[in-house]
């Protein structure tokens, strides 16, 4: 079927490899797509990724509903276009130009403009969207000339950096004609969703799965390869590698196959594991401290918890080696932010009890220093393993560490409402620019009551200045210069410690084409991903 | 002696007794052979077992000797069960005591208590409880313990209503005992009869809610039990089956061995003369 | 018959105040959790700030008293409604039924099969209590009682799914398969039959000891000993006199043993991965959704106490000494 293999879908291949498998896929495509099951481990309660921009939504609405750009390992900064073809941001930071694709339709016939561009951005995200409201704080308006371009308005100078780098996470475009004039958060295009993406959103059936189906019309030609895609839901993790074996599944992201089982599952005919397609959703593991506590105010007190980390053990134990050691809060395949040039600390038990004999906490007969308690964030296998680790690792240094088992929910209120924790694991995702992530574990000043964010009581005017000027800082090299000294400041402080760094895996047939072909490929819009069989 | 001795010649009860004894010994020589926290990690992972002398029953997926935690399991399962038993029935036979003796509007208030707790699927409450309150030790044991109350609480007051109605104590009565002697003296001890002798199944039961609400995640992340342990090992049930399928065997064996005991001691008590 | 209408008007009335003392607990103890469902919401899109939790919670009426959201619980309560889901934004009584036929299907198959197993394999181990058949069926019985179901149906889903391919490992019919009829009937039993195994085996046990243990007891009554004395054949006798009696037992057993099941599915339906009440329980606690919880404990109850009505009419048909007196003494 040579007549299928456009030009275009030749030069967007990054790799010979890729462009076979899009053969293989195209072939399938052109005799019926086919159909591809995949497994969901959760059932958003709002499926629309521009409210809710996480990667549990995304995973399900992305294939619907898509941003104006995506990224891409080959792109110009790490960005493909999708809804928007073009963007610029001016000198002064106060206005960004995006140029749009035109002849999209909504999946409901209408056309895509620049009005649904600016309803989105002034209506949901900046008002409602968890990370939009950080990215357009200073959103004043947005001026559609023509209804292909968009010109967003800043009161304050916003870095283009950090908004170019957020596009894909935060600009998911939604229909102003279903949205306009009702209650937003009520709307029932929230979980019936209506797009411009490669699939159309078809059936859900709560507790058993979602139905999605080809988009005909998508502005991509011969694109999407598959006809439709049908999440499974299945709750419990152990459950994916089973109905994977079982050939009930084709495909399972996001880890759902536990690492340990990898190994054994990577052997078995059929199935293969697939690493990459998570570059760009980098997850950290870290220890939050409540500087509260007294001991825990004494940053020699933190070194020594550092020094008692064996980040290898972390890495080749708990995750197999699907991680790496973290040296600071800005991951590296952060390429652009990170910096190495950041205070160490190797795992040294010794160094660790001379620091806490140092800092006067001598043992007692029992040989404890102190006791305090320690949080495991549950949702995570990893971050309940680390939990239990951490304990056994406080040990050898003579803390004495309880572990309080709680569900999210209250784990939740009980680090970030109540601070009734010492030490808490957990594991927030770095979302491409240190804006809109990593800053907020260490800045003051949040209230209580905000996830994920710095609610150890840690103050620091130094730190805090620098994440401040950051923040408007418009030019890049100077802005990436003060992320340097950002994650030297942290490294050296400790007001929480890196641990660890890691992507997900995928568990899929081998008959699935082009698993992983982008950074945020699990969250990205599958419309190349192809079944042949 | 001579009682457990009828135990153990009434059929399955030598073998209740035998397997009970062997768990007792496992709980409290844990500490001698494995001193300290059995949750350390003390080796490398996924060791499988019987491949080396250090872990005869291998290792887990951090490193933790798969052996020492089920002894210390041992200790922890027939706690939590032995706990949470006596913990219902403590509570049960208050309940009905009081619902017996007091009888009219007492009754009938309790009663309709009693009735909730029958009513509401045990382990569906067990469940919430533990989840809103964290998985501890003493929560889990609440948690299974007011789950399980109902029934000896019924039952007390049923045999409290009926020994009430007999003739000792009437004479009893007519001797001019007071109320309250012939409460403690004369009903409780012989009420209590058949409520201990549900004991031993609810000590089983109790071990049984417990797996289960520790696979399902609740369970105390400071101790080792061997619902934790199979809940653990599922992630790996493929490449290590062993992790689920040992603590799954002592948890059956234990449960069968606290049954065996129990026929062996209602054919005892039945025996008796 | 009236009597047996007496008997359920009663027994209706009787259950309003235990089920308002079910809601009231219920409510209580979701109340006194750490986190609620605001919290919860926040922790499933990955955050947000403070001012947002603050209209999340007036969203979800969190902003009044614990007393007037119990009170308003109640008052919609009177008029049959069982309120909004908070996690889901739904309503409760649309999530119950379409949960509810899940678990009843999986429970009715699970009771229905071992019941009916169950007795009959008492029977074979009743007619001759203390021989080798008797042994051996009560020896396995108790073993297999001594399982942990969610054990079993691990094992289970390893041995038949994944080494022998021949049942699906999880799930309750083969997803947007586009069956109907026949063929989707075929399909769901195909799904069943691993859950139902799994939860049925211990239930086979009880029933099976309680109906063996109920006719080795029989069998020393002075009416058998009496009716063998006049020479009638001993089969007529353990079927019509033994079996008979010892299955009313059981019946009770079955009642009281009704909530113990709907508990036992939550464990079964998290290993199999089926969307049914056990599920949708943990959700509501996970969520602190509230009104859901209270929704899904309410409607058990009310199935429990139905089951058991049900059995007392059953029972006063099964019993000789109300039905047929020709199987009395």
């Amino acid at each position: 079927m040579p007549l299928h293999l456009t030009r275009r879908l030749l030069l967007q291949s990054t790799a010979a490899t890729l462009a076979l498998a899009a053969m293989g896929a195209k072939t399938a495509a052109a005799a019926g797509g086919g159909r591809l099951i995949v497994a969901a481990d959760s059932e958003p309660k709002n499926l629309n990724p521009a409210i809710v921009a996480s990667n549990g939504v995304f995973f399900i609405a992305s294939k619907v509903i898509e941003p104006l750009a995506e990224a891409s390992f080959t792109g110009k900064d790490g960005l493909e276009p999708r809804l928007a073809t073009d963007w610029e941001g001016s000198a002064d930071g106060l206005s960004a130009t995006f140029r749009l694709r035109e002849g999209v339709t909504w999946h409901d016939g209408k056309p895509f403009t620049s009005a649904d561009v600016a309803f989105s951005a002034l209506n949901l995200w900046k008002p409602l969207q968890n990370l939009g409201r950080i990215v357009f704080a200073n959103l004043a308006d947005v001026e559609t000339p023509d209804a292909a371009t968009a010109i967003f308005r800043f009161s304050k100078p916003t870095p283009f950096q950090m908004i170019r780098n957020a596009l894909p996470v935060v600009t998911s475009v939604v229909p102003k004609h279903l949205f306009e004039g009702t209650d937003i958060a009520a709307n029932p295009a929230n979980n019936r969703l209506v797009g411009t993406g490669p699939f159309k959103f078809a059936e859900y059936r709560p507790g058993e799965y979602y139905r999605l189906e080809r988009n005909a019309g998508y502005w991509s030609e011969d694109q999407p390869a598959l006809n439709e895609i049908v999440y499974r839901v299945l709750p419990d993790r152990a459950g994916a590698a089973t109905a994977l074996e079982a050939e009930e599944i084709h495909l399972a992201a996001f880890s759902a196959v536990p690492l340990a089982d990898l190994d054994r599952i990577s052997k078995v005919p059929g199935l293969q594991v697939v690493t990459k397609g998570y570059e760009a959703l980098t997850y950290q593991l870290i220890v939050e401290i409540n500087h509260r506590r007294k001991e825990l105010a004494d940053v020699r007190v933190r070194r020594a918890i550092a020094h008692a980390i064996d980040r290898d053990f972390v890495v080749r134990t708990i995750f197999l080696g699907h991680a790496q050691a973290a040296t600071g809060p800005v991951p590296q395949n952060a390429t652009e932010f990170y910096t190495p040039d950041v205070p160490a600390y190797a795992f040294d038990v010794a160094k660790a009890n001379a620091l806490l004999d140092e800092a006067g906490y001598p043992r007692d007969a029992n040989g404890t220093r102190f006791t305090l308690k320690l949080l495991a964030a549950p949702y995570f296998s990893e971050t309940r393993q680390f939990g239990d680790y951490l304990r056994q690792a406080l040990a050898k240094i003579g803390i004495d560490a309880g572990l309080a088992s709680n569900d999210s929910a209250a784990h939740q209120k009980a680090v970030y409402t109540d601070h009734a924790f010492d030490l808490a694991v957990a594991p927030p995702v770095f979302r491409g620019d240190p804006a809109i992530s990593t800053t907020i574990l260490v800045q003051s000043g949040l209230p209580a009551g905000v996830p994920f964010s710095n609610q150890g009581g840690y103050a620091n005017a130094e730190l805090d200045g620098v994440i401040a000027k950051a923040a408007e800082t418009v030019d890049e090299k100077a802005r990436i210069a003060l992320y340097n000294e950002f994650q030297r400041l942290v490294a050296e402080d400790l007001p929480l410690i890196n641990v660890a760094e890691w992507g997900f895996t995928t568990v899929t047939r081998d008959t699935v084409a082009n698993v992983g072909s982008n950074p945020r490929w699990a969250v990205s819009n599958w419309a190349d991903l192809a079944v042949t069989e | 002696m001579n009682f457990l001795g009828r135990i153990a010649a009434a059929p399955g009860g030598g073998a209740g007794l035998a397997i009970l004894g062997l768990l007792a010994l496992a709980a409290f020589s844990a500490h001698a052979f494995f001193p300290g926290d059995p949750l350390r990690i003390a080796g490398p992972a996924l060791v499988p077992p019987f491949s080396s002398g250090d872990f005869p029953l291998g290792t887990d997926r951090l490193g933790r000797d798969v052996l020492a935690c089920l002894m210390h399991g041992a200790g922890i399962s027939l706690l939590v069960g032995i706990a949470a038993a006596a913990a219902a029935i403590l509570l049960g036979v208050a309940v009905g005591a009081v619902s017996g003796f007091a009888g009219g509007f007492i009754d009938e208030c309790l009663m309709r208590v009693v009735e909730t707790f029958q009513i509401v699927p045990g382990f569906l409450l067990a469940l919430a409880f533990a989840s809103v309150f964290g998985a501890s030790l003493p929560v889990i044991i609440l948690a299974i313990a007011l789950a399980a109350w109902a029934e000896p609480a019924r039952l007390t007051r049923a045999e409290v209503l009926s020994i009430r109605e007999q003739d000792y104590v009437a004479s009893a009565r007519a001797l001019g005992m007071h109320p309250l002697e012939i409460a403690f003296k004369e009903i409780l001890p012989n009420a209590l009869a058949p409520v201990l002798a549900l004991a031993a199944l609810m000590v089983a039961g109790a071990i049984l809610t417990e797996a289960a609400l520790s696979f399902l995640g609740l369970g105390d992340p400071n101790v080792v039990t061997w619902g934790s342990m199979i809940a653990e090992g599922r992630n790996v049930i493929r490449s290590a089956p062993w992790l689920s399928i040992l603590p799954g065997l002592a948890l059956m064996l234990t449960v069968l061995g606290v049954y065996l005991f129990s026929e062996g001691l209602s054919h005892a008590l039945r025996a008796r003369p | 018959m009236a009597r047996a209408l007496t008997l359920v008007r009663r027994r209706l009335l009787g259950s309003i105040p235990v089920l308002l003392l079910v809601v009231a607990l219920t409510f209580l103890l979701l109340e006194s959790a750490s986190g609620d469902a605001a919290d919860a919401y926040l922790l499933s899109i990955g955050g947000g700030d403070a001012a947002f939790a603050e209209t999340l919670r007036q969203a979800y009426g969190l902003d009044q008293s614990v007393w007037a959201r119990l009170w308003l619980y109640v008052q919609a309560l009177a008029r049959l409604d069982l309120g909004w889901s908070v996690a889901f934004n739904r309503p409760v009584s649309d999530l119950v039924l379409e949960r509810l036929p899940n678990t009843l299907l999986l429970m009715g198959t699970a009771t229905a099969l071992s019941f009916a197993l169950g007795s009959f394999l008492g029977i074979l181990a009743g007619s001759r209590p203390g021989s080798l058949r008797d042994r051996l069926l009560s020896a396995g019985s108790l073993t297999l009682y001594a399982v942990p179901g969610f054990w079993l149906g691990l094992v289970l889903v390893i041995v038949f799914s994944v080494w022998l391919r021949w049942l699906p490992t999880s799930g309750l019919e083969t997803i947007a398969s586009g069956k109907h009829g026949l063929a989707r009937a075929a399909d769901i039993g195909r799904h069943l039959v691993l859950p139902v195994g799994a939860l049925g085996v211990i239930y086979t046990a009880l029933f099976l000891r309680v109906m063996r243990s109920g006719m080795a007891e029989i069998w020393e009554r002075d009416f058998i000993l009496f009716a063998r004395s006049r020479g009638i054949p001993r089969r007529r006798i353990l079927l019509s006199h033994v079996a008979r009696n010892a299955l009313l037992p059981l019946v009770t057993v079955l009642g009281l043993q009704s909530a113990a099941m709907l508990g036992g599915s939550v464990v079964i339906e998290s290993v199999f991965a089926i969307p049914g009440f056990g599920r949708l329980a943990h959700e509501a606690v996970s969520g602190r959704d509230a009104p859901l919880l209270m929704g899904v404990i309410l409607v058990s109850a009310v199935m429990v106490i139905a089951v058991n009505l049900l059995i007392d009419v059953v029972y006063a048909a099964l019993d000789p000494r109300i039905g047929g007196r020709e199987a009395g003494p």
